[in-house]
């Protein structure tokens, strides 16, 4: 099982990276992760240098004295979180429209499903291999926060839940893509269904006022950006990672049941 | 080592259509035996069905006794597929190919560079060995497509439509190699060329429209003339293709 699953493996990084869009992908995330990112710092700074610049006096300011709310964490991390986080949902379903869609447009699932592999197997080599991509894409993007942490006087507690919240999210809106990808041989279709219902999902606070207070309460917990905020204030919650493992366990039991499906066709 | 099929009253309907019905048939160990009939006359349907890779409406086909419904993956260890039009990955190299489908199938360190080895030699890819395998010519992904099927030395070797698009010395190198299996592998051949299944199998089952409408021996198509006058009289009539 464990070389069926290697070999498996081997081959979908093979062809992840055979394609110009990983690269394509990776380079986009990076810049705009990092433009972002600064654009942030920048904008700290300017606000540091009004609190902190002599002559200004008056109700809001205290002269010299910047408030405790206007801090690294509040001013660049939490916002560059939410920019990483729709970056993703945004980039993702480009690697993840051919995961499963360009096997069944070009038969080689009969190749695989014949060969005496499990559904689950192949299921789990496609999601194993899109999971360490979306780590790449990460890794690839620490570079800046990890020099403001280090000089910045954040803990690394604050880097550590920032990219372990940014995985788990980005692994299930990976999952969620990979399971559009599966029940499709078309990519565009795969492609608009991993960036429609990743979208919906992202955050319901706009049918909160249309309905009533315990199903508001039920959307915002099933929300995605319910569960992604804690983890910029260097917080990791247990249930969050449960939420996060809970739906990339979802969307690899869609695709295990897809590629069942096509049995019973 | 070769395997024992039966079919037993195969069915296979997709919505209102039949694709299958009813089929029964048997393949001895070591035989070479063909499948012929129009389009859509349910053919591939009966060979996905046989690999496991659908599930049939109704019936079973058992591979040595065992069930492919029930379990399909003890079936699929004992047969290799080398399906219609190679659905392969062109990106590969044929060496890297063959190495990860010998993976696929469970073989590693020696044993897989043996099996590969023995499979490159059969089917002639030592040319090829190192190119990728989408600029390959038709007949070498053919090639491909058998070496990747016999690497665990099967005991039943299944065979879509092998010789489609190859010219015609492909074709006879082809069945030559195909031919060459009797005896060692049991092998099921599925053509659209009635020449082809006359020369190289021991007997042929004819689908029409998803029934078996004629199982000869090649003693019998010889007797009876050829392929071609059986598949006129039971088929051509039916499909309005005899007069």
């Amino acid at each position: 099982m464990i070389r069926r699953l290697w070999a498996l493996s081997r081959k979908e990084l093979r062809q992840l990276f055979a394609s110009p869009i990983a690269y394509v992908v990776l380079t986009v995330y990076v810049a705009l992760t990092g433009i972002y990112f600064f654009q942030h710092l920048v904008s700290y700074n300017q606000l540091l240098f009004v609190y902190q610049s002599e002559g200004l006096t008056g109700a809001n300011f205290d002269q010299g004295t910047v408030p405790s709310q206007i801090n690294v964490l509040n001013e660049v991390f939490v916002p560059s979180a939410e920019d990483f986080g729709l970056f993703l949902l945004v980039v993702l379903p480009l690697v993840t429209m051919r995961v499963f869609s360009e096997e069944r447009a070009n038969g080689t699932d009969e190749l695989l499903l014949t060969s005496g592999l499990r559904p689950w197997e192949v299921a789990a080599a496609k999601h194993g291999v899109t999971y360490l991509f979306v780590l790449f894409l990460l890794l690839g993007s620490a570079i800046y926060p990890a020099v403001v942490v280090t000089r910045g006087g954040l803990g690394m507690e604050h880097l550590v839940a920032l990219y372990a919240g940014q995985l788990f999210y980005g692994c299930a809106v990976a999952s969620l893509g990979l399971a559009c990808s599966s029940f499709t041989s078309s990519q565009i279709v795969a492609a608009v269904l991993g960036y429609a219902i990743p979208f919906v999902l992202l955050d319901f606070a706009w049918l909160s006022n249309s309905v009533s207070e315990g199903v508001a309460a039920v959307l915002k917990e099933a929300a995605l950006l319910s569960h992604y905020g804690s983890f910029a204030r260097g917080v990791i919650e247990l249930r969050h990672v449960v939420y996060f493992a809970g739906i990339a366990a979802f969307g690899w039991l869609l695709s295990v049941a897809s590629l069942e499906l096509v049995r019973a066709r | 080592m070769t395997a024992k099929i039966e079919a037993r009253r195969v069915s296979k309907r997709f919505g209102s259509v039949v694709a299958l019905d009813e089929l029964s048939l048997e393949v001895a160990p070591g035989e070479v035996f063909g499948i012929i009939g129009p389009n859509g006359a349910g053919k591939t349907t009966f060979l996905r069905i046989l690999t496991g890779y659908w599930l049939a409406s109704d019936g079973d086909v058992f591979v040595d006794g065992v069930s492919v419904t029930r379990d399909r993956f003890k079936v699929q260890a004992t047969l290799g597929y080398a399906c219609e039009q190679p659905r392969l990955y062109g990106d590969h190299r044929v060496e890297s190919f063959l190495r990860m489908m010998g993976e696929l199938r469970g073989l590693g360190g020696e044993r897989l560079r043996e099996a590969t080895s023995i499979a490159v030699t059969r089917l002639g890819l030592e040319s090829v060995l190192h190119r990728r395998i989408g600029v390959l010519s038709k007949g070498f992904r053919q090639r491909v497509a058998l070496a990747q099927a016999l690497l665990h030395e099967p005991a039943l070797l299944i065979v879509d439509e092998p010789t489609v698009g190859l010219d015609p010395a492909q074709q006879i190198e082809l069945r030559r190699i195909i031919a060459g299996f009797r005896g060692s592998h049991t092998v099921l051949l599925c053509t659209h060329q009635l020449h082809e299944a006359e020369m190289i199998c021991d007997r042929v089952a004819l689908l029409d429209r998803g029934k078996l409408a004629a199982l000869a021996t090649a003693d019998e198509i010889r007797a009876g003339g050829s392929l071609e006058s059986l598949f006129l009289a039971k088929v051509g009539t039916s499909a309005g293709v005899a007069q």
